[in-house]
């Protein structure tokens, strides 16, 4: 970084700095020089209150279910010193429920936020322009054995790259921007979902059984390794989304904007794209389609969050809660019937979708 | 308080520089050089393609042939975030984010001089204080942008542009939507950065504006330069006749000695 004479004529001033209004800043000296981060207070808040809420949703999510555990019972099982009956109840059938539920609500958040963003309409999410639907049916042509034996994910993200493609190369020209990108990838989502149907129709009644909670979107069959794929990709793909962090800001500015601050607006554009899309593949892959979390996740975030900034943390706490709380409802409602995590979220997100639609603008640009 | 330190003078210039939309080519061959520490305006009919040149020069479009030359170099040879230390760009009809305000968007400006391990120094604190000074804001400094009149958003957005620092500013029709009250505040503002060191490219639609507030001229007409110079030698009765097919005299204004239109009409109709 460059240094004007002056700064270091203050640069022992470094810790008296006022912070911008709403800001903590905590400044030290290194061998570089004066550095220095800022914190926005709120954000800061909304993070931990998301977090603090994430962690008691799962408490009550690895209680709660055909056999109760008690929320001690619950803690002590998972620091290794209960009894057998509860450790195995918390441990080996509920927490890796767990994990899928909160990962998956994750990525699905995140990819929803990035894509917006990109697109500066907070309609854009992966769910509504196709991509779902393409990882959706990859991932379920390879599980009716289409004469492909590849594992879910690897299709899931191939389905999810390959909607991407189509959904762009159609609103070719005119970018991610306006109506045309949307109504494009409603459009191929819609045939990726006909194309799903004909295939589950096509096959024997068993295998199109075993495939179908992967059409609404569920967590009660994932497919092995796939969770473990999603868990390292979020944590890639959201430790680099909050480096992006800065620039995301950018780009709710005009291109022209953004691009005279300094942001090289077509790679960023291109990474935050790649980001989203595999995301959603790794995401569908464990769960299915629950594109509606990528459309609530963000929402909540930005209902909370101020709007300095792109809330993408928060954002991607959000969607796990949701998540987690949804699937705890299709697990507990109906008992012993589940309902699939997919339905909950159809069933909630749809009247709220429509609330964003019919309440008064706050626009998202 | 102090001005802020303005680095050393770069130049800006195109060479034969050629740009085109899709399949029309809007300039061609263009070789402009821009006077450093000067206000200049680029004006012309609608379609002329100065705000093709102004993308070029703030290197938003890639150029077909020729180059834009920043002391020199290549534009497109230099990284995205060093360009924008040195050449600071307001589009035509930015918009805000919704609730952001006038500091908040100001702080923007510093985004080319800030990294992760330096968020927020002494001098980001000090060059947005003096910016808000600079645009006679500080009354305004925690107003939402989208609460503000036209004219003091628009200088919101210039000292967003004062906070970047940068020895050149660019700015795309900077007065379009803007009252004459508005519009004077901005130009006023434009003429006080110029005269503390910076070089500021406008493009204007308004030739009366451009003769009485820039210091030089570029009067383009389909994709050509058809006459660069100081308001008051290069405007002519027959060059404003070229650039709009309208009739005018000219005056001179007694204050400032800058060219002053007036009985403007509609030129016979060619035989």
């Amino acid at each position: 970084m460059p240094f004007s004479p002056e700064d270091q004529f203050r640069a022992d001033g470094n810790n008296n700095v006022p912070p911008p209004q709403g800001y903590w800043r905590f400044a030290w000296r290194s061998g570089n020089g004066a550095n220095s981060l800022l914190f926005e207070q709120r954000a800061v808040v909304v993070n931990l209150g998301l977090f603090g809420a994430l962690l008691l949703a799962s408490v009550i999510y690895l209680s709660l279910g055909s056999v109760k555990v008690a929320p001690t019972a619950v803690l002590q099982a998972l620091f290794g010193n209960a009894d057998i009956m509860a450790s195995f109840v918390v441990q080996e059938l509920r927490l890796p429920r767990l994990a899928a539920a909160a990962s998956t609500g994750a990525a699905f958040a995140l990819a929803g936020i990035l894509m917006q963003t990109l697109a500066r309409n907070r309609l854009a999410t992966p769910g509504i322009i196709g991509i779902d639907n393409g990882a959706t049916a990859f991932a379920v042509a390879s599980i009716v054995g289409l004469g492909v034996s590849i594992a879910p994910p690897a299709m899931a993200l191939a389905g999810a790259t390959t909607a991407a493609v189509l959904t762009f190369g159609l609103a070719a020209g005119n970018g991610t921007q306006g109506y045309r990108f949307i109504v494009a990838g409603i459009g191929v989502g819609a045939v990726f979902g006909a194309i799903t149907q004909l295939m589950l129709a096509r096959v024997a009644i068993d295998t199109a059984n075993a495939a179908y909670p992967w059409t609404v979107g569920s967590l009660s069959a994932r497919p092995s390794g796939a969770l473990q794929l999603l868990m390292l990709g979020l944590v890639l793909g959201l430790a680099t989304a909050m480096a992006l962090a800065r620039s995301l800001t950018l780009l709710r500015f005009k291109d022209a904007t953004a691009s005279g601050l300094g942001v090289n607006v077509k790679r960023r554009r291109l990474e935050v794209l790649l980001l989203s899309v595999a995301l959603t593949g790794l995401a569908v892959a464990v769960a299915g389609p629950v594109g509606m979390v990528g459309l609530i996740g963000p929402e909540i975030a930005r209902s909370l969050a101020s709007s300095r900034s792109v809330p993408v943390l928060a954002a991607t706490l959000a969607g796990a809660l949701v998540m987690v709380l949804a699937d705890l409802a299709g697990r507990t409602l109906l008992a012993p019937i589940e309902i699939p995590v997919g339905i909950v979220t159809a069933v909630v997100g749809g009247p709220w979708l429509l609330w964003i639609l019919m309440r008064p603008q706050r626009s998202f640009t | 308080m102090s001005q802020s330190p303005t680095p050393s003078m770069p130049s800006l210039a195109t060479q034969s520089l050629g740009m085109s939309y899709g399949t029309r080519q809007v300039i061609d061959g263009l070789d402009i050089t821009l006077p450093s520490g000067q206000v200049t305006a680029i004006v012309g009919p609608n379609g002329c393609g100065k705000s093709t040149l102004l993308a070029g020069l703030a290197r938003l479009h890639k150029p077909d042939s020729g180059a834009v030359l920043l002391d020199g170099a290549d534009i497109q040879r230099l990284p995205t975030r060093q360009l924008a230390t040195q050449l600071a760009l307001l589009p035509q009809e930015a918009v805000a984010p919704e609730g952001l305000t006038v500091t908040e968007l100001i702080r923007f400006g510093r985004q080319p001089h800030q990294g992760w391990l330096r968020q927020w120094s002494a001098e980001d604190q000090r060059v947005v204080q003096h910016a808000l000074a600079a645009a006679g804001l500080e009354q305004l400094a925690d107003r939402p942008i989208d609460a503000l009149s036209g004219g003091q958003r628009q200088r919101a957005w210039i000292a967003m542009t004062i906070a970047q620092q940068t020895p050149l500013l660019l700015l795309d029709e900077p007065t379009s939507a803007l009252d004459l009250g508005h519009q004077i505040e901005v130009f006023e503002l434009v003429k006080h950065l110029a005269h503390h060191g910076r070089t500021v490219v406008m493009v204007l639609h308004d030739l009366a504006s451009a003769c009485r507030y820039a210091d030089h001229l570029i009067a383009m007409r389909e994709g050509q330069i058809i006459a660069a110079g100081a308001p008051a030698t290069v405007v002519t009765p027959d060059l404003v006749r070229t650039l709009y097919q309208v009739e005018c005299t000219l005056l001179t204004d007694p204050d400032t000695g800058s060219p002053l239109l007036a009985n403007v009409r509609r030129s016979p109709a060619p035989a």
